[in-house]
């Protein structure tokens, strides 16, 4: 199965294959019958390696939860492709070996309320999934995992809704680790959290990812979050992967016209530099994945389109330099300013008063 | 207690002031302080940021400039000044009068302010036809100019959709076009952003900053972003647990943050453009852990440059050498960043 | 303005943080602290309880024996003797003393009022259990069953049970208690459908918990809030059906044995003369009834997920 193989392990212990998730959109009570389909997720290679942290990245619609669960197979049904995680196929697993297979991926949620069963305590929800995968589960247990992500002791008696926002969501990553996963895969992890607070939950992931080797997939809307914390970032746009590469990379030469957006758009809190850069306005909002553009996904929007080529034939991603992969026709022109933007309205600076 | 110290140069009159305002919630838990000791003001055209996360008391002190607290549970007590004139003391009749024509708001999620079940022109003409006494034609081709002006092409054609037929980012332009109808002074923006995608929330922003520039309407903006802050405001005050502890125009805020709640977000923040690698240094504990600021600082459990005098005696919002003429200067700590006394 | 309130944050005294020194308080015991400070609740609470302890206490309370017509004599068809040094409350139409039977009635309504009630909520959560949990098929079957048996008046489907299996208390229970099995097959199936969708179920599969463990440890116990809560206005329900299906003539054969429907028939006749017979146990039904709705009306806020800090 793998090429890379050979005496010594994979360097990657996630490998996604041309994954589609598509839903069917059915119409009728009594008779069902699928009017279309939404394609949430729609042919995704994507390579997590050992140790690292991959950041996926994308705006509302983009798929990048769907994929997230997909690959977790999570509630979501995979239309085609494969995953395979440490060389094993888990796309065609079912009932009690994909139950097994859980304990090695785990998954860290936005809403740590709501991912918390309020009934149960903490020692309950910390201990219960070990037993389920035949954990040795002891007095010291619990203690060791709360101290791992720096809660007290005493929180084990305690309940998830006598808890702050910050320290349910160390509850969940408890409760993840305790598995004893190689792989997590959290989605969204600070975005339901204080600003204050953030910084201590991606601190914690850093560090637990040191001390006990954990591979990343770190889903979020937020950029700087997920540049923060990345090796890898992958871009999603409309179900596809749109640009790929090293986190600086990506952040110093952005080659997708949506990655230059997107960066463009995210706030800087300082005043020098909003004052300074120029945004890449984008037109309209994001097509729905029921009904995606032909062509390149992105053409609606994009402010560097050329005719025809754009609308008519989807890129792939292609390797630009090495680790820089890019799904764009252009990619070259634009980067050199041989193409430049349709509309120089579409440019804004900013620049308010004074102070 | 803010008195400016650079009285030398007159200040334009402000449009909005707020004096002391508290408001206190009676619960079945007791009463609970939400805002206390809050001053602030806004001068025609002057985009002024309240910032804070939650419980910070920023988005009630914003509803208590509208009038919109519950009479019955909320006791509102200090002053609002608008235009002269003391909104505390307004008729519930008088003031419903100055919602819309004179101040409008902006909330966070489009689709609950939105009636789900009338058409968006209808809910822009009513605002004209209460407000601006247009007849129904008047007000509806009033409310197709109002769209377009909010970016939404052939608006006119689109009067008839029902919000969840458009997407956030319709609905917030919607929202706005609502709140624009009639021309308001003051628009207070509570998180307008905050339930949209970045790109999104690019446009909406850029909306605001045309909008607003254009017609000299004066904006408070309610948000936890920074970011947003420091592309939009000319004046900040930074709240925790219902107070201001920071108040500065924005550049030196952001360049030479004096209070360690302000520092301490700044350098909690991921930035886009920082060197990867670079260590966040976060705040420890959450907002929840803020103390009574009767005891002394509320922020004291969370603080780096705690002293004993902070667990001991509340701090006093001090003035400050005002970085520049007829902006706020203020600050509310004992042991502020660059003048540790240990 | 078409904008709505947004909820109102609580203040910096919300929710205990690190320093906090709570030890556990799980959800029932939060809903226990918010029901003792309902007064509504309260009322309700000692109107329920005062109504077991008279029911479980009927023959030491009583001042006679139950259904006793010794002073049948007394009554004449134009009057029934009022209250008097022997009988505080007069005596009823059939001669037997008025106090006496009104609190036996309560033993019978209670008896009556929980047998059917826990008969329809044990038949209607094992429906409801099997179609929230395992879903599909059985979910289609099991709900179409119960809609039928929705669509039918549930007094008709009483009527229908006593008329088929004759007159005898028994056969009073199980009307009232088939007539609420759709109820609580509904309710118990609609909770487990809306918890299935919650965060916390997909963590838990997430982490690879056997799917019955789900269902049974994660879902059933999210899910039994409401269902509590009916079954404390279904009592109430009951109650006034017991009443109802005694004075459409369909209760217990036995004329003798005292309870507070039969006993507003016997009075109809003589409600010209002699309101207070009707009034008695017109007014013990409504206190009863009342009290369960209140109490019920209480724990469902009490239980209300939204409540919880």
């Amino acid at each position: 199965m793998n090429p890379e193989v050979s005496g010594g392990r994979d360097e990657v212990l996630l490998r996604v294959r041309g994954l589609k998730v598509h839903f069917p959109i059915t119409r009728g009570i009594v008779l069902q019958r699928t009017v279309g389909h939404v394609q949430a997720v729609d042919g995704v290679d994507l390579d997590v390696r050992r140790g690292q942290t991959m950041g996926l990245v994308g705006e509302s619609g983009s798929g990048k939860s769907t994929l997230g669960r997909g690959i977790l197979r999570l509630g979501v049904p995979l239309t085609a492709g494969t995953v395979e995680y440490d060389g094993v196929d888990i796309a065609s697993l079912r009932g009690e070996q994909l139950r097994r297979q859980r304990s090695a991926m785990q998954m860290v949620f936005q809403d740590p309320m709501a991912s918390l069963n309020p009934r149960q305590s903490v020692e309950n929800l910390i201990t219960e999934p070990m037993r389920a995968h035949g954990k040795p589960v002891d007095t010291t247990t619990v203690a060791r995992l709360l101290e791992l992500v720096g809660l007290p002791r005493s929180a084990a008696l305690r309940y998830p809704h006598e808890f702050s926002g910050g320290q349910r969501q160390r509850l969940g990553i408890a409760r993840a680790i305790g598995l004893e996963p190689a792989l997590v895969i959290a989605d969204e992890p600070v975005s339901a959290l204080d600003v204050s607070v953030q910084a201590q939950v991606l601190n914690l992931l850093e560090e637990l990812q040191q001390r006990l080797g954990l591979t990343y997939l770190v889903i979020a809307h937020d950029l700087a979050v997920v540049r923060h914390v990345s090796d890898d970032v992958a871009v999603m746009y409309l179900g596809g992967i749109v640009e790929q590469a090293g986190s600086d990379d990506l952040y110093r030469s952005p080659l997708h016209p949506y990655t230059r957006a997107l960066m463009s758009a995210v706030p800087v809190p300082d005043p020098e530099v909003e004052d300074r850069r120029q945004r890449i306005l984008l037109r309209g909002d994001i097509p729905s994945p029921a009904a995606p553009p032909t062509g390149c996904r992105f053409h609606t929007r994009c402010p560097y389109r050329q005719q025809t080529r754009c609308d008519d034939e989807r890129p792939v991603l292609r390797e630009l330099r090495p680790g820089h992969r890019v799904a764009c026709h252009f990619a070259e022109e634009i980067d050199s300013g041989a193409i430049q933007p349709a509309e120089a309205a579409q440019m804004v600076g900013t620049a308010p008063a004074s102070p | 207690m803010t008195t400016m110290t650079s009285a030398t140069t007159p200040e334009p009159a402000a449009l909005l002031d707020v004096r002391d305002l508290s408001v206190v919630f009676h619960g079945s838990h007791g009463d609970v302080e939400a805002v206390s000791e809050v001053s602030f003001s806004v001068r025609p055209g002057e985009h002024v940021a309240l910032v804070g996360e939650s419980g910070s008391g920023k988005s009630v002190t914003s509803l208590a400039v509208m009038g919109l607290l519950p009479t019955r549970s909320a006791k509102v007590e200090g002053s609002i000044r608008y235009d002269g004139d003391d909104l505390l003391a307004m008729t519930d009749h008088e003031r419903r009068d100055l919602r819309g024509a004179e101040m409008a708001m902006i909330f966070q999620d489009p689709m609950t302010s939105l009636n789900p079940v009338v058409p968006i022109g209808v809910q822009i003409g009513e605002v004209l036809q209460r407000h601006k006494a247009m007849t129904g034609r008047q007000a509806r081709n009033e409310s197709g100019d109002l769209l377009a002006r909010v970016g939404i092409a052939d608006g006119s054609r689109r009067l008839g959709e029902y919000p969840h037929q458009l997407s956030g980012g319709m609905r917030q332009r919607v929202l706005i076009a609502i709140a624009l109808a009639c021309e308001p002074r003051l628009l207070i923006a509570d998180e307008p952003t905050t339930a949209l995608d970045v790109t999104i929330q690019a446009q909406i922003l850029e909306l605001l900053r045309e909008l607003v520039s254009g017609t000299g309407t004066a904006l408070v903006m309610i948000t936890h972003d920074l970011g947003v802050v420091a592309g939009l405001c000319d004046q900040v005050h930074v709240m925790y647990a219902g107070r201001v502890v920071e108040s500065a125009p924005r550049r030196p805020l952001f360049a030479r943050p004096r209070h360690p709640y302000t520092g301490g977000l700044l350098r909690s923040i991921p930035r886009l453009d920082a060197p990867r690698g670079e260590p966040l240094t976060p705040i420890p504990g959450s907002p929840n852990d803020a103390l009574s600021w009767a005891a002394g600082c509320a922020f004291a459990p969370r603080c780096g440059n705690r002293i004993d005098r902070c667990t001991s005696q509340t701090p006093e919002l001090a003035a400050q050498h005002a970085y520049e003429p007829g902006y706020e200067q203020a600050l509310r700590c004992f042991n502020p960043i660059g003048e540790e006394t240990s | 303005m078409t904008a709505q309130l947004p909820t109102l944050p609580t203040g910096p005294a919300a929710g205990p943080g690190d320093g906090a020194t709570v030890v556990g308080e799980s959800l029932l015991r939060g809903a226990w602290h918010r029901l003792r400070r309902s007064p509504l609740a309260v009322a309700g609470a000692v109107i329920v309880l005062l109504f077991v302890l008279v029911a479980l206490a009927a023959p030491l309370l009583a001042p006679y024996e139950p259904a006793s017509t010794q002073w049948a004599g007394d009554v004449t068809p134009q009057s029934v003797p009022g209250p008097s040094a022997d009988h505080v409350l007069g005596l009823d139409s059939f001669g037997s003393d008025m106090l006496t039977q009104l609190l036996y009635g309560a033993r019978q309504s209670l008896i009556v009022g929980v047998v059917s009630t826990l008969l329809g909520l044990s038949v209607g959560a094992a429906l409801g259990i099997s179609a929230g949990g395992l879903g599909g098929k059985v979910d289609t079957a099991v709900m179409r069953l119960v809609d039928i048996l929705l669509s039918i008046p549930s007094l008709l489907l009483a009527v229908s049970v006593a008329a088929v299996m004759g007159q005898s208390q028994l056969s009073v229970m199980i009307a009232i208690g088939v007539a609420q099995v759709p109820i609580f097959a509904r309710l118990l199936r609609g909770s487990m459908l809306s918890q299935s969708r919650s965060d916390y179920v997909l963590a838990a599969g997430a982490l690879g918990i056997r799917r019955r463990r789900i269902v049974l440890g994660h879902v059933l116990p999210n899910s039994l809030g409401p269902t509590i809560v009916q079954a404390t206005l279904s009592l109430a329900t009951a109650i006034i059906e017991v009443a109802a299906l005694s004075f459409l003539g369909l209760g217990d054969s036995d004329p003798a044995v005292a309870e507070w429907g039969r006993m507003l028939v016997a009075a109809q006749e003589r409600f010209g003369n002699d309101p207070r017979l009707a009034v008695y146990p017109g007014v013990c039904i409504a206190i009863t009834a009342l009290g369960f709705t209140l109490f019920g009306e209480a724990l469902r806020e009490a239980l209300d997920p939204r409540q919880r800090r």
